[in-house]
Formats: C-alpha cells, structure tokens, sequence
C-alpha cells in the first residue's frame, strides 16, 4: 500500500511539473519519460530475462523510422503511427529474436549487436528510401500537441499506459516464467515450458515498446538520424538500468532520471560528458551493484542479503 | 574486371585483415584466458595510433623515426594496459557478464575524450619513410609496399604468439588456464598474475596494431568505434580463444570488405554482419573454437 501511495505522488509530482519548470527542463522531462520507457523495455530482456541485448536501439530506431517516414512522406496521423511503430519494430523483434534466443550470455549480446548493426546499416545505406546519414527532418506533431507542455503529458500519458502494461505482464504469469528462465532455463524446460518461444515473446514485446519509445523520439526532437540505431546507443538503456538497478520494474526509469537529468546539467559546462558518464558507470560497476534502487531497498529491508550471484546457484 | 584489379583487391583485402588480426588476437587472447570481452581494445589500439604519431613527431629527421616508434607506442601501451588491469579490471573477475562488459564500454567512453584532451580534434598523419612510400610490383602488378609490411607484421605476431602459447613454460600456464583455472591455480600457481601478463600482452600488441595502422590514413578520432565492431566480428567467426581460428576470420573479413568494395559497395559492412550472424546462428563457438558455455 504505501508503495502505491509513493507512486502516486510521483505521479502527481509528474502532473504539476511544467507549472515549476522552465522550458528547457521540460524538454529534459520528455528526455526522461522516452528514454525511459526505452530503458524499462530494455530491462524486460535484461531483468527479467537474464539476457544481455547489446542491440535494443535498433527497434527504438526502427519505431523512429516507421514513424518518422509515415509522418513525414504520408502525413500519416501521430495516432496512427504509433501503433505502427510497435508493429514494425515488433516484427523486426520477431526476425531478429527467432535467430538470438537460441543462444545466451556473451553471445546473445553479441548476436544482438551484430542484428541491430546490420538495421543500422540499412537505414544509413539505404539513401533513396531513409535518406541515409542526412536524416528526416520536419517530423512536426500535430497542432494540439505543439507546445512542450502539451507533448510533455501527451508522452506522459503514453508512457504511464506503456509502463502499466508492461507492469502487468511483468507481474502476470508470463513474468514469472521469464523469471525462471532468468534463475534456471534447465529446470524451467523440464517443467514443461517452451523456454525459446517464452523468451521469443518475451523479445518481441521488449522490441515493441522500444519502438514505441523511438515513435515518440522523432516528433519531439523533429528530426531522426541513423545513428538512433548504433551501438553506441544501444548502450544508453544499459547504463540507466545499471544506474537505476535491474531488479526492480522502476529501476531503469530511477536510471533514466539520473542519467538524462546529469547529462543536461553537464553538458551545460562541459564537452567531455562521456567522459563523466564513463566514470559514474564505473563507480556504479565497482561500489553500487545492484543500482540506486538496489541500495534503497537494502536499506529499507535491512541490509537483508542480495540477489545471489551466479557462482552461488546451483546449476 | 582484369586480374591485375583482382590481384591488388586481394592484397589490400589482406592487409586489412592482417591489421584486424592484430587488433583481434589481443582481443581474442583476453577473452578466452580471463573470459572478459574487452569492449575498449580497439579504444587503445587507437591510443596506440597517437602515441606513435606523438613519439615519431619528435624524431621525424631521422630515417629510422617510424621503425622505432611503432615498437615505443606498443611498450607505452602495454604500461597502461598494465595500470588498468590492476587498477579497474582485477576488480571485476568474479562479477559477472554484464557487469564486466559495462566496465569495459565505460573505459571506451573515457579512453574517446582522454584522447581528445590530449591530442585534440585534428586529424594526425604520419609521413611514410621512403622504403614503404612507393608501390612494389609483383609480376608486373603495383602493390602499395606499406601493405606488404603490415602483412608481414601480422606474420610475425602470429608465429610469435603460436611460439609463445606452444612452445614456452609461460605459453602452457596460460592455455591451461583457458582449459581450467582452479586446476593451474592448484598446482600453485598465481591466476592474478597470469590474468595480468595475458592482459598486457594483449593491449601491448593493440599498440603495436595501432602504431602500424597509423601511416596507413590519418588518424582520426572514433575510428575505434567501426574497428571495435569488425574486431568483434573477426573473433566470432574464428572462435574465441583461437589463434588459428582469428587469424582465418581476420582474412575472411578483411577480403569480404576488400571484395565487396568492388561489386556491392553499399553493402561491404552489412555482408560481414551477415556472415558473423550466420556463423553465432550455425556454429556459437566460431569456426575454429571448442563448444562451451554455450
């Protein structure tokens, strides 16, 4: 109950917001709000599938994509398009997870990366349908959601559906299969479960909401470039999960928060926000495991004992 | 389409997979001995670039200047190798994948703006020395000679660390730590420092790759990024841990881009990730490595 209750004041925290916050800091609220629906549907593989995806980006570009070109060389409604996105970056999940749930660990994350790579050069070669490393420009939203505030709680509003759903299938049945796969793929298949068409879906539905994440990138930041499928950019999701903790649903979103809010407070004065970010990641690495909502809970609980390593269970 | 364009595309092709064997070698090594995939190897290959030009800067009147900044910058290199492993990554053996994996990428960003407040944003180019400057004719064929010597440069590393790995005291611990770790470390001898050793000697060859790859081009800045990738790619074809086995898929990527620079120019990287895909598809453990931990 209480859990509920400070999810409820965030949520009104998030309601009143654009009344205290300058535009700029609006714009980073957005920021936040993608990117972070992008990093809690990267966790759905990461979490609660055990499997490190080195190559997410390409579905939140191929939702960018799908609705950049609708919005831009149809005119297709934003309403439309979203829908679409997650279809298209689904069905690219689809493809490309039928091939990666076949293997694990290191090379799941390499097989990943190889896929969302191969997209990546698609889209940056392929100049007579993407226009290549030009980009599309003037992805305008429609008139109602023209300013930042409205786009803020339309993305507000979106999220929060996205999160809710994905809270019930983490929640669901299917969640806790997938969690069992995470703790021991063997005796999950003994117990009868089809642990690749599982993890397939598992994949698939990851994929669908990155896109979602991607479709609502483009018409905020009114441009789209390939490089929203490059690995480097795979690597944005990993680094807010890792910050904000793997093992709880809001973690990642904890992590998207920190990460987007320090990188608009440093680049403000400095260039070398890569730089910044890489030390943060190892300081989290070496003296947080576990994230910022690893430590919370730790602390709310007690110091009770941590997830077990992997050398702790027995195989 | 004559032979003479096939012949130099094929050299070409060679070379390049040649400097790839150089960057993957290291790359392969420290993975399959300390099972952690270096993301920031080609980082330091690149920092390896900069030295080189950085140390051949300063004694470029002379004609022996680049012959011996090459060695130099692997020794350099192989110094801050030293520092990060006791430093960063000794503290992340007993964590696990992702975590280790992170650690590494993190150093990729940090390494990209080290070297861009050490050496700047200006691209940097070495002056080839005349013996490799012009190009040497084989039946008749033009070769650009600088080719020649980074494929002899690869040669060398490659015997060299086959004569290591087989035929010195040192070179057995190393594999018999690949094949099992609590069994060296039972016999008395120290994993740390072993782990240590294969990583310095992995990132002294990075220098090395990345001083010979400096006259090639300029050097510039996030060309690590490309190289990291392909090297990756090099090391799941061939199978990690496998010498033998990154040197096949070092030529085998190399000629693929070589080739399809000829007959499908837009499509040079796309093949190598199809064929990378197909291998991890068909074959995880790569054409030349041994099934495990799949």
């Amino acid at each position: 109950m209480k859990r509920y209750l400070f999810l409820g004041l965030i949520y009104a925290l998030a309601l009143v917001l654009p009344l205290f916050i300058g535009e700029f800091w609006i714009h980073v609220a957005v920021e936040i709000l993608i990117l972070g629906l992008f990093a809690v549907s990267f966790n759905m593989i990461f979490g609660y599938m055990g499997q490190l995806s080195f190559g997410h980006a390409a579905y939140y570009g191929v939702g960018a994509y799908v609705t950049g070109m609708l919005m831009v060389k149809a005119s297709v409604p934003l309403a439309i398009c979203l829908p679409l996105s997650m279809i298209g970056a689904g069905i690219c999940a689809l493809i490309i997870g039928y091939f990666c749930v076949r293997l694990t660990g290191i090379y799941f994350a390499i097989l990943t990366m190889a896929f969302g790579q191969l997209i990546y050069y698609i889209i940056f070669k392929w100049y007579s349908f993407t226009r290549g490393d030009d980009g599309l420009q003037g992805i305008i939203a429609p008139p109602l959601l023209f300013s930042v505030n409205a786009y803020y709680y339309f993305t507000l509003f979106i999220a929060t559906a996205a999160l809710i759903v994905m809270w019930y299938i983490s929640e669901s049945p299917f969640g806790y299969t997938m969690r069992a796969i995470r703790d021991n793929a063997d005796r999950t298949r003994f117990i009868g479960i089809n642990v690749r068409k599982y993890m397939l879906i598992n994949f698939v539905i990851a994929g669908m909401f990155a896109g979602l994440a991607g479709a609502l990138w483009g018409p905020f930041n009114r441009s789209i470039a390939p490089d929203l499928c490059n690995w480097h950019h795979s690597g944005t999701p990993v680094f807010m999960t890792v910050i904000g903790g793997p093992f709880g649903f809001f973690g990642p979103m904890i992590g998207s928060v920190i990460y987007t809010f320090l990188m608009a407070f440093i680049t403000g004065f400095t260039e070398y926000w890569p730089l910044t970010i890489g030390l943060v990641i190892i300081f989290v690495v070496l003296f947080v495991p576990g994230g910022v909502l690893g430590v919370f809970e730790n602390k709310m609980k007690g110091f009770r004992s941590k997830a077990p390593k992997s050398e702790e269970t027995i195989p | 389409m004559d032979i003479t364009l096939l012949m130099s595309q094929f050299i070409s092709g060679l070379s390049q997979g040649m400097m790839l064997f150089l960057i993957a070698s290291g790359l392969s090594l420290i993975f399959g001995v300390m099972n952690i995939l270096n993301f920031a190897h080609a980082s330091l290959w690149l920092v390896g670039a900069f030295f080189c030009h950085s140390i051949w800067l300063r004694m470029q009147d002379y004609g022996f200047a680049l012959w011996l900044s090459i060695p130099l910058a692997g020794l350099v290199l192989a110094g801050i190798g030293w520092l990060i492993e006791v430093i960063l990554i000794r503290r992340v053996y007993k964590r696990e994948l992702p975590e280790q994996l992170l650690l590494t990428y993190a150093m990729v960003l940090i390494i990209g703006d080290v070297i861009k407040i050490s050496w700047g944003v200006e691209d940097r180019i070495i002056v080839r020395p005349p013996e490799v400057s012009g190009p040497v004719f084989f039946f008749g064929i033009p070769i650009d000679s600088y080719f020649i010597f980074v494929i002899l440069v690869g040669v060398a590393v490659a015997i060299g660390l086959w004569w290591f790995l087989k035929k010195t005291k040192y070179g057995r611990i190393v594999r018999a730590a690949v094949f099992s770790r609590e069994m060296v470390s039972a016999l008395g001898i120290p994993i740390p420092r072993i782990y240590t050793g294969v990583f310095v000697l992995g990132i002294f060859i990075a220098g090395i790759a990345g001083a010979v790859q400096a006259p090639v081009g300029s050097i510039t800045l996030g060309m690590d990024m490309a190289v990291i990738i392909q090297a990756f790619c090099v090391v799941v074809i061939g199978g990690f841990g496998s010498l033998l086995g990154t040197l096949v898929g070092s030529i085998i990527v190399g000629e693929i881009y070589a080739f399809s620079i000829l007959f499908w120019p837009q499509g040079a990287l796309a093949l190598i990730f199809i064929v990378t895909a197909i291998i991890l598809i068909v074959r995880p453990w790569g054409l030349f490595g041994t099934p495990m931990r799949v």
